[in-house]
């Protein structure tokens, strides 16, 4: 009996076990190993040296990290509005008494499940100057070419176009949720006092789906902090450093260069500026509902 | 969900054990032999094999096991990975020299100048700039040279001679006019479509192998970029290349956009020139379209250059690294690896030239020329080749040239003076620290 | 006529998300030379960039190697989510808040932050270039934890008590009680877990440099930038096509599945 209480005590711990262990093995030793790891320079194979404030006054100076990240700001301000207008477009539509409903949705959502490796390739080359297919859309209706790639003030817009069209599908599905919980009579409320459609839009629509905007928002500018693979196999972080991403420049330090201390550093402060950014949201748009 | 949960201790547990097996069935090497790492190309493999064969074959002492360096996104990272799991080859035939400084330092590479008979080998083999050149900062010699691949300009025929070219652009003003001549928008949409050559847009550093540091070295007459933890690329040189190329973006004879994610340029006969190296053979002999022809020239220089151009070759060499038990016997095995008649065998399973001086006049290679003819002029470029700076912070030197070229060259927001003078200050500030 | 229009911008809009999937299966599938002008279909079909592609890279090894992890991971995420997620609902004990609030913190904890000492764990474990390193990181999921302890709660205490008296244990009771009452939770743990390790590629390039350990969508990665495509713009976009494939396929049978998981977690990848 005695032997079962003991038992009966010790249960819980093993069951969350796993959780400790990997708790401690992969995030709270990395992250207490990167703070020490942020005073020091280290290539891994020589020994580490002690550098004091170094790297963190290198970081400073760094104009292609500072870059990286109003890079990466640029692409949320585009990306993120972008994002919430489409998306809302086509669910309000789709919420309208459509047939084909399922058939369009599947198509929308296409995207969102293929790897952004495929949609990154892909888009290279539709993306293409000389014969990239929207180059020779735009040409066929008599339009000029557009660099999307190859202009540094074009190319990071390019590639927030690119990850809209890949997640909108998520956003689209989401909103329209949303909108399926606003009660239909609020409307018909509405059209009794001559309400026009825009007027309901603004007023009773954008007010009940306010939760789905805000969490549309905190989820793009999650995404958009790890933009990583978009710039690596389209750019390479070029032209100018126009499309080079916080983790795409911690990458190369770390593993083209390996300034282990230093690229930590940057992951390091890089991290906190996302946790500032997502509270500061969280904040501002808790206050708008 | 009795199902679900029997297929987890069915196949979750099998795989874990897959799992654990292929993680300790990495290594498996006896005590005696000596492990040799090839690089992967299947050219070089047919070549390792065979030395090896003969080794092991004609030599019982002792025994070496080839194997290719594991396939991976990069050899200089698969080796990387290897030395700290400790994990290395005893002998590794394919380190990009500008790599062994850091790991010669770093104390993980055996210097050869320690053994038995290396002069010897050494002075039979290379002429004393090769020697400078692969000599490490602290006096010792970490790797062997072995293998080069110069960087020559390569040409469409048929467009120098549509262009009515009475030879083939030797200098800057030559290859600029004949550059503005080609240019061309062949379907009329009011855009260029044809330029006279590409050269990779990208900002990654071994780009600038293909474009800026030839260029460079066949300007200066083979000058180095970093002397003594010091940039001394500040000077007419670099700034005449800058000049030049920078010209041929803002006039659009050269393409902004990353070509290479497309077709074959050069094949498809939307670019005319490009800078590169004799691999280049194998692959057009492979791809070109009928009644295709091509030739390679030195790179160009500027126009009141004398004297032989010189070029970078891309040098790859062997190194023994320090888990090796017995370095001398591994010694012994690349000097055969490295015989003049293992060298033919090379040039012949390969077409990439051994590091060998005079290997043009060599009536012993002779036969292999008369029949390559187009691997000849490789060969007579190799007399006229450098390969990297001694310093371990080599990588970082050409990011930043290869920063300030993209904004200077490709997207012309610099002049060449500012961007080649900021360059070299980025360069000496890195070796501050 | 308003309709007319609704359906207007709605077919276009959907052409603009499967008509470049098209494009890209027409181009793998064309002839080198016309791919540069293609529009729709290619004068003629050949199989030879996927030939070609086979030759130039292990994709069919890689698809294993992707199956392997994302399966194995996928399985211990629901045995460990499951596991822990019952204790964190079921269970009474000492540090149970905390744990659950440091798992909360862990969610929003961003990886960028763990990213390279992590990789020097695998280094010093010498799982670098193992499945090892692919599958441990990622067997334990926070997100995962908090979905089974949020559902588990939903299930009336009756059905546990009862399965107690009949003399089950706590492991019984999860896998036999729980989890054919939480199907629902389980399907879209299942899928969100499986989609984001089949699509991940940032941490297979840093820990994985053999070939023949690497996942479909790093070995394509690496096939798209390298050099080992020599030029040939068809073998590249076959690659592309084998990735986008298997998950496609996928799709098509359990689309409402996907759209459902992924929405309730707003999870992409």
């Amino acid at each position: 009996m005695k032997n079962r209480r003991v038992k009966n005590k010790l249960l819980p711990y093993i069951f969350v076990s796993p959780y400790i262990l990997h708790f401690l093995l992969f995030v709270a030793f990395p992250v207490l190993f990167s703070i020490i790891l942020t005073f020091h320079k280290w290539n891994i194979i020589s020994p580490m040296e002690f550098t004091g404030l170094n790297n963190y006054v290198r970081l400073f100076k760094d104009t292609i990290f500072l870059k990286s990240i109003s890079n990466t700001l640029i692409f949320l301000v585009i990306h993120i509005p972008l994002q919430i207008i489409v998306a809302l477009f086509i669910a309000e539509i789709l919420n309208q008494n459509i047939k084909f409903k399922g058939f369009y949705r599947s198509a929308f959502f296409l995207p969102v499940i293929v790897s952004g490796v495929v949609v990154t390739m892909l888009w290279q080359q539709l993306y293409g100057f000389d014969s990239g297919l929207l180059n020779r859309l735009l040409t066929s209706v008599g339009l000029p070419k557009i660099g999307w790639l190859i202009d540094p003030a074009m190319a990071m817009p390019s590639i927030a176009i690119m990850a809209t069209w890949k997640n909108v599908g998520l956003y689209i599905i989401l909103f329209l949720v949303g909108l399926q919980t606003v009660p239909r009579h609020y409307y018909e409320a509405a059209e009794l006092e001559g309400a026009n459609h825009w007027q309901k839009f603004f007023k009773i629509t954008l007010p009940m789906i306010n939760p789905t905007i805000f969490m549309v928002v905190i989820l793009s500018t999650i995404g958009g902090f790890s933009l990583f693979i978009e710039p690596y196999i389209m750019t390479g972080g070029g032209p100018l450093n126009s499309t080079i991403s916080a983790v795409l420049y911690i990458y190369k330090q770390g593993f083209f260069y390996y300034h282990m201390g230093y690229a930590t550093t940057l992951g390091l402060f890089f991290a906190m500026l996302i946790l500032l950014v997502v509270v500061t949201q969280k904040k501002f748009l808790e206050k708008g509902e | 969900m009795i199902i679900i949960s029997k297929i987890l201790f069915k196949v979750f547990i099998p795989v874990l054990l897959i799992i654990t097996t292929f993680g300790c069935t990495k290594n498996s090497k006896s005590e005696t032999d000596l492990l040799y790492w090839s690089s992967n190309l299947p050219e070089e493999i047919l070549f390792a094999k065979y030395i090896t064969t003969e080794w092991n074959e004609n030599k019982k002492t002792y025994h070496i096991k080839f194997q290719p360096v594991p396939e991976g996104q990069s050899s200089e990272e698969v080796i990387l990975a290897a030395v700290v799991g400790k994990t290395t080859p005893d002998i590794y035939s394919n380190m990009w020299q500008g790599d062994v400084e850091v790991y010669g330092l770093a104390g993980v590479l055996i210097p050869f100048d320690t053994l038995e008979g290396f002069w010897d080998f050494i002075n039979e083999r290379c002429d004393s700039t090769t020697i400078a050149e692969v000599t490490s900062s602290d006096g010792h010699i970490y790797q062997i040279p072995w293998k080069i691949n110069p960087i020559m300009m390569i040409y469409n025929q048929n467009i120098i001679k549509e262009l009515n070219l009475k030879e083939v652009p030797r200098t800057y003003s030559e290859f600029t006019s004949a550059a503005k001549q080609f240019q061309k928008d062949s379907d009329g949409d009011g855009y260029v479509d044809r330029w006279f050559g590409y050269s990779e847009v990208l900002v990654t550093w071994w780009q600038r192998f293909f474009d800026f540091y030839p260029l460079y070295l066949a300007a200066s007459g083979g000058a180095p970029l970093i002397e003594n933890n010091k940039a001394v690329f500040n000077n007419e040189y670099a700034v005449g290349v800058f000049k030049f190329l920078k010209n041929l973006y803002d006039n659009n004879y050269f393409s902004r956009e990353r070509l290479s994610t497309k077709q074959d340029i050069f094949l498809s006969g939307v670019v005319a020139t490009r800078f590169t190296g004799p691999w280049e053979i194998a692959h057009s002999e492979k791809f070109k379209p009928a009644g295709f022809e091509y030739g390679f020239q030195n790179m160009p220089v500027p126009d009141n250059y004398t004297g032989p151009v010189y070029t970078y070759c891309d040098p790859k060499n062997i190194v023994v690294f320090n888990t090796c038990i017995n370095p001398q016997l591994a010694f012994n095995f690349i000097k055969f690896a490295l015989s003049k008649k293992n060298d033919l065998k090379f040039l012949e399973l390969t077409n990439q030239l051994p590091r060998r001086k005079g290997i043009d006049e060599n009536p012993f290679y002779k036969e292999y020329f008369e029949n390559n003819l187009k691997m000849k002029i490789f060969a007579e470029q190799a007399k006229y080749v450098k390969g990297t700076d001694i310093n371990p912070k080599l990588k970082e030197v050409f990011d930043l040239i290869s920063q300030e070229y993209e904004a200077c060259v490709i997207y012309g927001v610099k002049t060449p003076e500012d961007a080649v003078r900021d360059a070299a200050e980025a360069v000496d500030l890195l070796f501050l620290d | 006529m308003k309709k007319l229009l609704f359906y207007f911008c709605l077919t276009i809009s959907a052409l603009i998300f499967l008509y470049p999937f098209l494009w890209m299966i027409s181009a793998s599938l064309a002839p080198e030379s016309e791919i540069g002008n293609l529009f729709a279909l290619p004068s003629s079909f050949s199989l030879h960039s996927y030939l070609s592609m086979f030759n130039k890279i292990p994709i069919g090894r890689a698809f294993v190697n992707s199956m392997i992890v994302a399966s194995s991971i996928t399985f211990g995420v629901l045995l460990t989510g499951s596991i822990v997620g019952y204790a964190l609902s079921r269970l009474q004990f000492k540090g149970r808040d905390l744990i659950f609030y440091i798992i909360i913190f862990t969610m929003t904890l961003p990886f960028q932050i763990t990213l390279i000492p992590q990789y020097i764990i695998m280094v010093k474990f010498g799982w670098v270039d193992t499945y090892l390193a692919l599958i441990a990181p990622y067997m334990i999921n926070a997100l995962s934890i908090i979905m089974f302890r949020q559902y588990f709660k939903t299930i009336p205490q009756d059905l546990i008590d009862a399965a107690r008296i009949d003399g089950c244990g706590d492991f019984r009771i999860v896998f036999r009680i729980l989890w054919p009452n939480s199907i629902p939770a389980i399907v879209t743990i299942g899928i969100i877990t499986f989609m984001a390790s089949w699509n991940e590629v940032l941490w297979p390039l840093i820990v994985i440099r053999d070939e023949s350990l690497m996942t479909m969508p790093q070995l394509v990665t690496l096939f798209a930038v390298g050099g080992r495509a020599e030029s040939q713009l068809g073998v590249k976009l076959a690659a592309a096509v084998m990735l986008a494939l298997p998950i496609i396929i996928v799709y098509l049978f359990f689309q409402k599945y996907f759209i459902q998981s992924m929405t309730s977690t707003g999870i992409k990848d």
